[in-house]
């Protein structure tokens, strides 16, 4: 059954194009399809009280944030994984954090220019624990800080020192942990995370019809013009182009 | 090309378990669906009453000698008593395939076997028949094509008068319809439509029954669009029959009212002739208009009867298994009549409130167990619906709205009709949109439809918040208290265009205060130095 082509309208009208219509259906249409075959099970006698109903198919749901284009089955994996991918993400190093918080701890200490100046001077980095006001003069301090008084894990996936050299392809990069029955989320994130490094990030629309395959599009070349000249973490209504999985965020708390 | 046989329990000393019975399903089931692309979907009937004649089927081994069928077919040309016994074993041996091969083979074995149908024994000419009908029913050409030259034969005792024989003659000729064209070509030339509207009329359900299926499986031919409705068909004015037995209340049970309903379904649902609009049950010759109007609306009141009654049926609790199999025929029958012709809907309106209600309870009912009925009760409500008033408010005052959003989880077709529905409703004006943006559940429906992966689904439901957006004020407060903006904002940038821009339309015109379009924005970012502010505050 096929819903009849789009209208051309100018762009200055609406871009809509529903409107009622009756729908004639010929024997032969695919739509019949499932009623046919019941039909001459009917004839040939299949249908038992064995027989099996047929349960119908429930909608997929998918990440729209191109780029990403994962499925999900039901509405709770697909919220879970998107308030967790795609909301607090740093704009210039794509990473995605498991809280606000951590987002703008991350965007200070490694995208902000100044921070380095000021740190030489103040104890600048801050415990990662919210509720905690203990600032350090190095992140290895605070490292110690969280081992010792929060009794943090000395790998904590969330405080990786800067590296002075950045390899857009480090394994190191996971951005993510989650519990430990891992979705395969995270692969996929850490995979897409590589490829969307390696593009370009400029707010620039472009009108592909179809989204960049996950695994496909190593553009290192890119890379290299593109960085962003800005480290600022993106405001909650901003979002990128083509090819950003920046999502949008909760307003940031006040502290 | 695929061809229908029973299941293939044959034997009955053989017990299958319940998986094996399933496996064997789902195979038959994918082998059909097949079949039906490729347009060789058919499939023939042996109804289990016709096998026996109240003795009982002696349990048989499930193999046999070419000794054994040779030793019975000898045994059939004596014109002795020992024939009768011999066609019995005969009829129970040719259940097996190889046995039926056997058979034909045999010189002259076909002759003799339509030599005995057509004997002036009743008892013998009956067994003959059984013969035959399990010869027809076989799924290999080789040996089912050999009694066509049976079919003069078949017609002629078509107005005989022993119902059983009629009954299986009918069979007979169905299962040999289905065929090839070729067949076909051959039973018209012979006068099968007529000789079927005749059969129509008899006053023996099972007969009727037969009478309508023989006739379906002339009607489903590739072919019948064009050489045989329209001639045969129409001219033996086979409808007015067809339309009668569609009738709960009738004697002869729902199983010739399935048949009947197949056959109308064939007719209505004929392919358009070249740019002709659907003149489907025009009466070549009658006069013109008069005629199809008579004949279409009285299809539709019967049809609209019926589904009224199967729809209070359910509702009471006082089903018949497989109801759902005249249901649906019946509703494309509907649902097609309705599409091109103005006074035919008029027939319905009457019955607006019954007829929603109805197949309101037949969504729900079988949406879980055949959900294809769920989808093609939804498309027949699609074409009720669509610009029509009487039917939307009707919609309002039975509450059917939350019936149908429950249907909104699922894909396969039936959300994008709901969808459809929901625009239909939409689209009759602000009145219509303010009673929908009220309906509690629509949103959060609308938001879920927004996240799937479908992007038809997807551009459908921007569709219809357009239309409730655009005349109602009150919904875009609403829409957005539900969470619909962060909805709505996961899509802006979807890979699909006509996705991105229907949202990014609604976006601008409805939420600017809320997200203002980013690339306006994206100048301010290019900042040389950024100072982070918050610090100096927190700091």
């Amino acid at each position: 059954m096929e819903l009849p082509p789009a209208l051309s309208s100018s762009s200055s009208s609406p871009p809509f194009t529903f409107s009622s219509r009756r729908i004639f259906l010929p024997k032969e249409d695919e739509f019949f399809e499932d009623g046919d075959i019941y039909r001459h099970l009917y004839l040939r006698d299949a249908i038992t009280s064995v027989g099996e109903v047929e349960r119908p198919k429930v909608s997929e749901f998918c990440c729209h944030i191109a780029g990403c284009s994962q499925l999900f089955d039901t509405l709770e994996n697909y919220e879970h994984h998107y308030n967790t991918f795609h909301r607090n993400v740093c704009s210039s190093c794509k990473r995605s954090f498991p809280s606000s918080h951590l987002l703008d701890i991350h965007i200070l200490e490694w995208h902000d220019s100044l921070f380095q100046i000021l740190a030489a001077k103040q104890n600048m980095y801050i415990c990662l624990v919210e509720s905690c006001t203990e600032k350090f003069k190095a992140s290895s301090d605070r490292k110690k800080h969280l081992v010792k008084v929060h009794g943090y894990p000395s790998d904590f996936r969330f405080d990786k020192p800067k590296k002075p050299k950045r390899n857009q392809k480090n394994q190191d990069r996971s951005p993510h942990d989650m519990d430990v029955e891992t979705s395969n989320c995270q692969k996929e994130t850490n995979s897409l995370f590589c490829q969307i490094a390696a593009e370009s990030v400029e707010p620039v629309e472009t009108m592909e019809a179809e989204s960049p395959p996950v695994s496909e599009q190593e553009n290192p070349s890119t890379l290299v013009q593109q960085r962003p000249s800005y480290s600022y973490r993106v405001p909650a209504t901003i979002c990128f182009g083509h090819g950003s999985v920046r999502g949008f965020k909760n307003p940031r708390k006040k502290k | 090309m695929i061809r229908g046989t029973g299941p293939g329990i044959r034997s009955r000393n053989r017990v299958c378990g319940v998986e094996e019975i399933k496996a064997r399903r789902r195979q038959q089931e994918r082998a059909l669906r097949k079949a039906r692309k490729e347009k060789q979907l058919v499939s023939k009937r042996l109804p289990r009453g016709l096998q026996g004649d109240g003795e009982e089927m002696e349990i048989r081994e499930t193999s046999v000698t070419q000794e054994e069928v040779l030793q019975l077919y000898q045994r059939i040309q004596h014109g002795s008593d020992d024939r009768l016994a011999a066609l019995r074993s005969l009829h129970q041996v040719l259940q097996l395939k190889e046995a039926q091969q056997m058979f034909v083979r045999f010189e002259n074995s076909i002759r003799v076997l339509i030599g005995l149908f057509t004997s002036n024994l009743a008892s013998v000419q009956l067994k003959a028949a059984q013969c035959l009908l399990e010869l027809s029913h076989s799924d290999d050409p080789s040996i089912s094509l050999v009694c066509l030259p049976a079919t003069p034969y078949l017609l002629t005792y078509l107005s005989g008068q022993s119902a059983k024989f009629t009954e299986l003659c009918l069979y007979i000729l169905g299962n040999l319809a289905a065929e090839n064209e070729a067949v076909r070509n051959q039973l018209l030339l012979q006068g099968v439509i007529q000789a079927l509207a005749i059969c129509l009329q008899s006053p023996h359900g099972a007969v009727v029954e037969a009478a309508a299926y023989s006739l379906s499986q002339m009607l489903q031919a590739k072919e019948a669009g064009e050489k045989i409705i329209p001639s045969a068909v129409l001219e033996a004015n086979l409808t007015p029959h067809l339309i009668r037995l569609l009738d709960l209340d009738s004697e002869f049970g729902m199983q010739t009212a399935v048949e009947c309903a197949w056959c109308l379904h064939y007719i209505v649902s004929r392919k358009p002739q070249e740019g002709r609009l659907i003149k489907t049950v025009c009466c070549l010759s009658c006069s013109g208009v008069n005629c199809e109007c008579m004949i279409s609306q009285n299809l539709i009141r019967q049809a609209v009867i019926l589904l009224i009654a199967l729809g209070k049926a359910i509702e009471s609790g006082i089903t018949t298994d497989g109801v759902e199999l005249l249901i649906y025929p019946v509703a494309r029958c509907l649902g097609n009549l309705i599409v091109s012709n103005g006074p035919a809907r008029s027939k319905v309106q009457p019955h607006a409130s019954d007829v929603l209600r109805a197949l309101s309870t037949f969504t729900s009912r079988f949406l879980q167990s055949r959900p294809f009925v769920t989808r093609e009760c939804l498309w027949l409500l699609n074409n009720l619906t669509a610009g029509d008033e009487q039917f939307c408010s009707a919609i309002f005052h039975l509450n059917l709205v939350p019936v149908f959003l429950q249907l909104i989880p699922f894909s396969g077709g039936i959300n994008t009709l709901v969808l459809m529905l929901l625009g239909n409703i939409a689209e009759m004006g602000p009145e219509y949109c303010e009673k929908l943006q009220q309906q509690t559940d629509i949103f959060p429906a609308l938001c879920t439809t927004l996240r799937t992966a479908d992007p038809e689904v997807v551009r459908l439901t921007l569709e219809v918040l357009n239309l409730i957006l655009s005349h109602c004020q009150q919904a875009c407060v609403s829409f957005a208290n539900q969470s619909g903006i962060s909805a709505l904002e996961a899509i802006q940038y979807n890979s699909n265009e006509e996705i991105r821009v229907r949202a990014n339309y609604l976006m601008d015109r409805y939420f600017t205060h809320k997200a203002p379009r980013c690339l306006e924005m994206g100048k301010f970012l290019n900042l040389s130095i950024s100072f982070p502010f918050w610090l100096i505050l927190d700091f």
